[in-house]
């Protein structure tokens, strides 16, 4: 964005008349409106109802009986809990990683104008269009040692025992999320690159700078706020993973790919836990809450000060 | 960064209120004579299209090799005999139907989605006041609600209701879930935009309705496609809400048509991939066919 | 205004927020888990409640989905609402694990079918621990003749406290000890007869480059059938039926780590094909390595047959395929005629239904279930059904197969049901997780039979 220096902003004319700034805030508050009732309606409540039910012991199917910080107790004991912390956070951290750089330079990539990039960019956007069941049944069927891709190519590198290993399982799940998600960021990412006027890149020329010094000094800059955006898309994303690891793994092998939402998900559905997989739920929205704060300092914001100002 | 951003800013301003205005000349247009072929780039865009293509290879492949031949045969070596017989048994099982209420659910629920969450976004970035001060924090709570754990609340709420079994169970739930990113994304995006042109906006004494659509909205674009693709994408393959929520098969979606191919044992994997490529297919030539807007509106608005 | 005030203001608000909604989800889970189902997706009128005692009303019922059993069970409700046209019964199906996502939510909710289709056990213990389901126990005192045609060895994981609280219907499926007859004449050996005689086969297997068994050990529960059949051979059923009673430290019998030893000896001597922990069993990638000569032996379900002889092409027509029941151990306690698997499906009615509907259940329940079209209809399906007697149904090629799978299913001593199955959730979930370490190799069998010790009776 535009880094205007911050004296212009505050040499600005005061705004509005205090009545002014009434009738505002109450022309733009129910603006608000519409998505705060729905959210309440669907997401906070039912949050609430979690909240209620971590406090109590319940199978499911039967009575609810109210138990205290038993259910709280449980799971913050359980040596589980950090392990699905770390594996989510591992998971969160490596398909960063993975799929950042692959998606900026494929967008930069397919920012270009010539035709076969065009075709190139229609035939990536497919593994984008597969549901978690379809994606998992292709991956663990062409993963499967004696009929899989190692057998049809002959490569027994290819058949190794890709979800029977707890460091290969999770990097399938790694390479199969990138797989997926990779073409949406660089789809991002090709709109950012699009953006950046070509002067910029003329100057350069000019200056002598080669296509890698133009990218980092050019590039990479100028797609600051493309990379904010995607990255938060990315990595609040991957807190609430759950379909695609639980139809490719199921957590497996042993708890090797188990991240919190599944370990959620098991606790409550499988183990017939539903008070320590409420508790379970409510430490993933602190979680995000407290990822989402985090972005937004890293985002910067300078403008939430100003608006208050005053 | 502060001298090159100069030409931006006046192309902006010098527009004044409407969209974006003339964009600079785009990236790769005048380079082409100039400057040597990006043999990496083109080496690697290769490399990563193998990736992409061998699976996509095999599901195409495999949808069409019968039942009984799905082990038998290589895995990469194209059916021996060819045969529809999957294609027919989706296409016999009510996908059509399964089709068109997806489409159904995913339309109803991202529009109203976008539409609502772009409200909330600007009235979050341009208001004051501690109520919007507090929906804000809200939506960032709410980041992280995994459904699984609140299916159980919102099953009961939609019985409540009275919606249970309705293709609008699906939509509401999926409408809320969309908000707290969605509002994220495009608050960031809202922020982003000067604020002289709003200013100018209103010293022309336009009210905040005009600002919005007028002024908002066009130089918003990027984040509004980009958070339309990405909850778009999640509802149509969702699974759970359509599963918990509804029950006749006349109300069923796509992600739970694949169960006619899935037995109390096993699995029918290349009837199920015959389903894949049939749902897929539309929604790729609707890329393909919209590809240009799509662009257009990924790289709407001011130069940055 | 400064920002602490705001926010502070903010939560306030939200706390007061919080309050209210507090409140109100509690009384609508309250809600939720006492009414009457007006269970959404019954047909027609839901019969109120009370009234004549002999009345009948529409019921709902939700069973699985997948060819052949969905057409043969959907056929059986079709002749029923047939023949009683003011008291139909309308039907729904759903996947298999999507089915038990959904009906725990559903019951949880209070919204739950009438009839409900299960497994069983441990499942059917949950439910009746929460007055969820009917006591059927004066429903089979009346109808004895049904009680009587039906295989006894199926109501035991009906029963729970000494009461019945399913009816046993469909078919039987134990596990079964295939092999391969092709590979065996090649490689010149002869079908085992004892543990050694597995342990003795496995190099010589591995040597001629067949993988000794298939294994879909993604699956885990494929996993587990090894360990049901070990311990039973080697032990007898008392130890497993002292873990399903809950005895604390049932599993510290020596035999158990004897069993579990000797299937840690298995996998590292490569008796299972490598690669094992990534072969899925519902892609059928465990059968294609046998009927496909990679691997020599399997251990699986009686329902694998019908998948074999439509996937293998002439394997099963040709006659290659063997099959007998687990070989003994040597020097166990455990009978050699015992058997592990599913004796049965479990059908309920809910106790949350109405006299009506539940009325209708009953008469479904007596008069169309395992009638003569259904018995049939799954013989020809490939399948044992579980009344005495069927076997004279049994024709054709398969008839061989069916009547192994219903002598072995009859004369059983004991017929001990899947252990997932058998215990309550909770425990199921830590031995499906254990069971795939072990076979990892990653735990020892101490800290395997530790780890279930301390799920005992939960």
């Amino acid at each position: 964005m535009t880094a205007l220096a911050p004296a212009a902003l505050q040499s600005a004319p005061a705004t509005s008349t205090p009545g002014g700034s009434g009738i505002r805030e109450r022309s733009l508050t129910w603006m608000a409106l519409p998505a705060l009732l729905l959210f309440v309606a669907f997401g906070v409540i039912p949050l609430l109802g979690v909240l209620v039910l971590s406090f109590t012991t319940w199978d499911g199917i039967g009575q609810i009986h109210p138990s205290g910080f038993t259910s709280w107790r449980a799971v913050l004991s359980d040596p589980g809990l950090p392990h699905a912390l770390w594996v989510t956070f591992l998971v969160m951290a490596l398909t960063w990683l993975v799929q950042t750089p692959m998606s900026i330079l494929l967008g930069a990539f397919l920012a270009g104008h010539q035709k076969y990039r065009e075709v190139l960019a229609v035939l990536y956007f497919i593994p984008l269009l597969l549901s978690s069941a379809s994606l998992a049944i292709t991956y663990k069927a062409l993963l499967d040692p004696n009929f899989g891709l190692g057998a049809g190519l002959h490569l027994p590198i290819l058949a190794q025992d890709w979800l029977g290993r707890p460091v290969l399982a999770l990097g399938v799940v790694i390479f199969v999320v990138s797989w997926q998600f990779i073409p949406f960021h660089a789809l991002i990412y090709q709109g950012g690159v699009r953006q950046i006027p070509i002067t910029m890149y003329e100057a350069a020329v000019i200056d002598g700078a080669g296509r890698v010094r133009q990218f980092f000094s050019i590039t990479l800059p100028q797609l600051k706020y493309t990379i904010i955006t995607s990255s938060t898309l990315m990595i609040v994303g991957s807190l609430t993973f759950f379909d695609l690891i639980f139809v490719l793994t199921a957590g497996g092998p042993g708890d090797a790919t188990r991240v919190l939402a599944l370990d959620m998900y098991i606790t409550g559905f499988q183990a017939n836990l539903m008070g320590p997989a409420s508790a379970i739920a409510c430490i993933l929205v602190l979680v995000g809450l407290a990822l989402a704060l985090l972005l937004r300092r890293l985002g910067g914001d300078p403008s939430a000060s100003q608006l208050e100002g005053a | 960064m502060a001298t090159a951003t100069t030409t931006p800013t006046a192309t902006a301003t010098a527009s004044g209120r409407t969209s974006g205005g003339r964009k600079a000349p785009e990236r790769g247009s005048q380079m082409r004579g100039t400057v040597r072929k990006n043999w990496a780039g083109g080496a690697l865009s290769y490399v990563w299209l193998l990736i992409v293509l061998v699976p996509i290879y095999w599901i195409i492949i495999t949808s069409f090799k019968p039942q009984s031949d799905y082990f038998s045969s290589n895995p990469l070596a194209p059916p021996t005999a060819p045969s529809l017989t999957n294609y027919a048994l989706v296409v016999e099982s009510d996908f059509p139907r399964y089709f068109l209420n997806s489409v159904i659910v995913t339309v109803g629920s991202i529009v109203p989605a976008v539409v609502i969450s772009f409200l909330a976004a600007f009235a979050i970035v341009r208001g004051r006041g501690w109520a919007l001060k507090a929906t804000n924090s809200l939506f960032l709570m709410g980041l992280a609600i995994p459904l699984q754990a609140t299916i159980i609340p919102v099953y009961l709420i939609i019985i409540k209701l009275g919606l249970y079994d309705t293709l609008g169970a699906i939509i509401l739930p999926s409408i809320a879930f969309a908000i707290p990113l969605s509002v994220l994304v495009l608050s960031n995006f809202i922020r982003d935009v000067p604020k002289e042109l709003f200013e100018s906006m209103r010293m022309d004494g336009a009210t905040d309705w005009q600002t919005l659509w007028q002024l908002a909205f066009p130089l918003t674009k990027p984040a509004l496609v980009t958070v339309t693709i990405y909850n778009g994408l999640g509802i149509w393959n969702g699974f759970l809400l359509p599963l918990i929520l509804t029950q006749s098969p006349e109300k069923r979606l796509l992600p739970l048509g694949l169960w006619t191919f899935q037995g109390q044992y096993s699995v029918n994997v290349p009837a199920i991939l015959a389903s894949v490529v049939l749902t897929t297919l539309p929604i790729l030539v609707l890329y393909i066919i919209g590809r240009r807007q799509l662009m257009s509106g990924l790289t709407a608005g001011f130069s940055k | 205004m400064d920002p602490s005030n705001t926010s502070r203001r903010g939560f306030l608000k939200l706390a007061g927020l919080a309050g209210l909604s507090a409140s109100a989800v509690g009384t609508l889970a309250a809600c939720g888990g006492g009414t009457q189902p007006t269970a959404p997706g019954a047909g027609g009128s839901a019969g109120t409640g009370g009234g004549a005692a002999g009345g009948t009303g529409a019921a709902s019922y939700w069973f699985l989905s997948g060819q052949p059993n969905q057409g043969i069970r959907e056929g059986t409700v079709k002749r029923f609402n047939t023949a009683n046209p003011d008291a139909s019964i309308k039907y729904t199906e759903f996947q298999n694990d999507a089915y038990k996502t959904k009906i725990k939510t559903a019951i949880g909710a209070g919204q739950g079918p009438t009839i409900i289709w299960g497994w069983g056990g441990g499942g059917l213990r949950d439910y009746v621990k929460n007055n969820q389901v009917e006591d059927l126990t004066p429903f089979f005192t009346e109808n004895a003749a049904l009680k009587a045609k039906l295989f006894p060895s199926s109501f035991e994981a009906a029963t729970v406290d000494g009461k019945i609280y399913a009816m046993p219907a469909e078919t039987v499926t134990p596990i079964v000890f295939y092999w391969n007859k092709k590979v065996f004449d090649k490689v010149g050996v002869q079908p085992p007869a004892s543990w050694g005689d597995i342990m003795a086969l496995v190099p010589k297997f591995n040597e001629a480059g067949v993988a000794p068994f298939s294994l879909g050990g993604q699956s885990r529960w494929t996993n587990m059938m090894w360990l049901e059949f070990l311990l039973d051979r080697t032990a007898g059923p008392e130890v497993f039926q002292n873990v399903f009673a809950g005895k604390a430290g049932a599993w510290s019998d020596p035999a158990v780590l004897d069993m579990l030893t000797k299937i840690q000896d298995l996998v590292k001597a490569n008796g299972f094909i490598k690669g094992f922990s990534s072969i899925t069993a519902d892609s059928n990638a465990d059968l294609a390595l046998l009927y496909t000569g990679k691997a020599a032996m399997m251990v699986h379900g009686a329902w694998t047959y019908g998948t074999m002889k439509t996937d293998g092409g002439d394997f099963v027509s040709g006659g290659n395929l063997g099959y007998m029941n687990f070989p003994a151990v040597e020097g166990g306690k455990g009978d050699p005629s015992n058997t592990v698997g599913n004796p049965a499906q479990y059908y309920s009615i809910s106790s949350k239904a109405s006299d009506a509907e539940k009325n209708t259940a009953k008469k479904f329940f007596s008069t169309s279930v395992l009638d003569d079209t259904e018995i049939k209809a799954f013989a020809d399906s490939g399948s044992v059904p579980i009344v005495l007697g069927s076997n004279s149904q049994f024709s054709g090629a398969d008839a061989p197969f069916l009547n192994f799978v219903y002598d072995t299913a009859s004369k059983a001593k004991t017929f001990a049901q899947s252990w997932d199955q058998a215990l309550p959730a909770a425990a199921s979930e830590t031995l499906l997780d254990n069971i795939a370490k072990l076979f990892q190799l990653s735990i020892t069998p101490q800290q395997w039979v530790d780890n279930m010790n301390k799920v005992i009776g939960s």
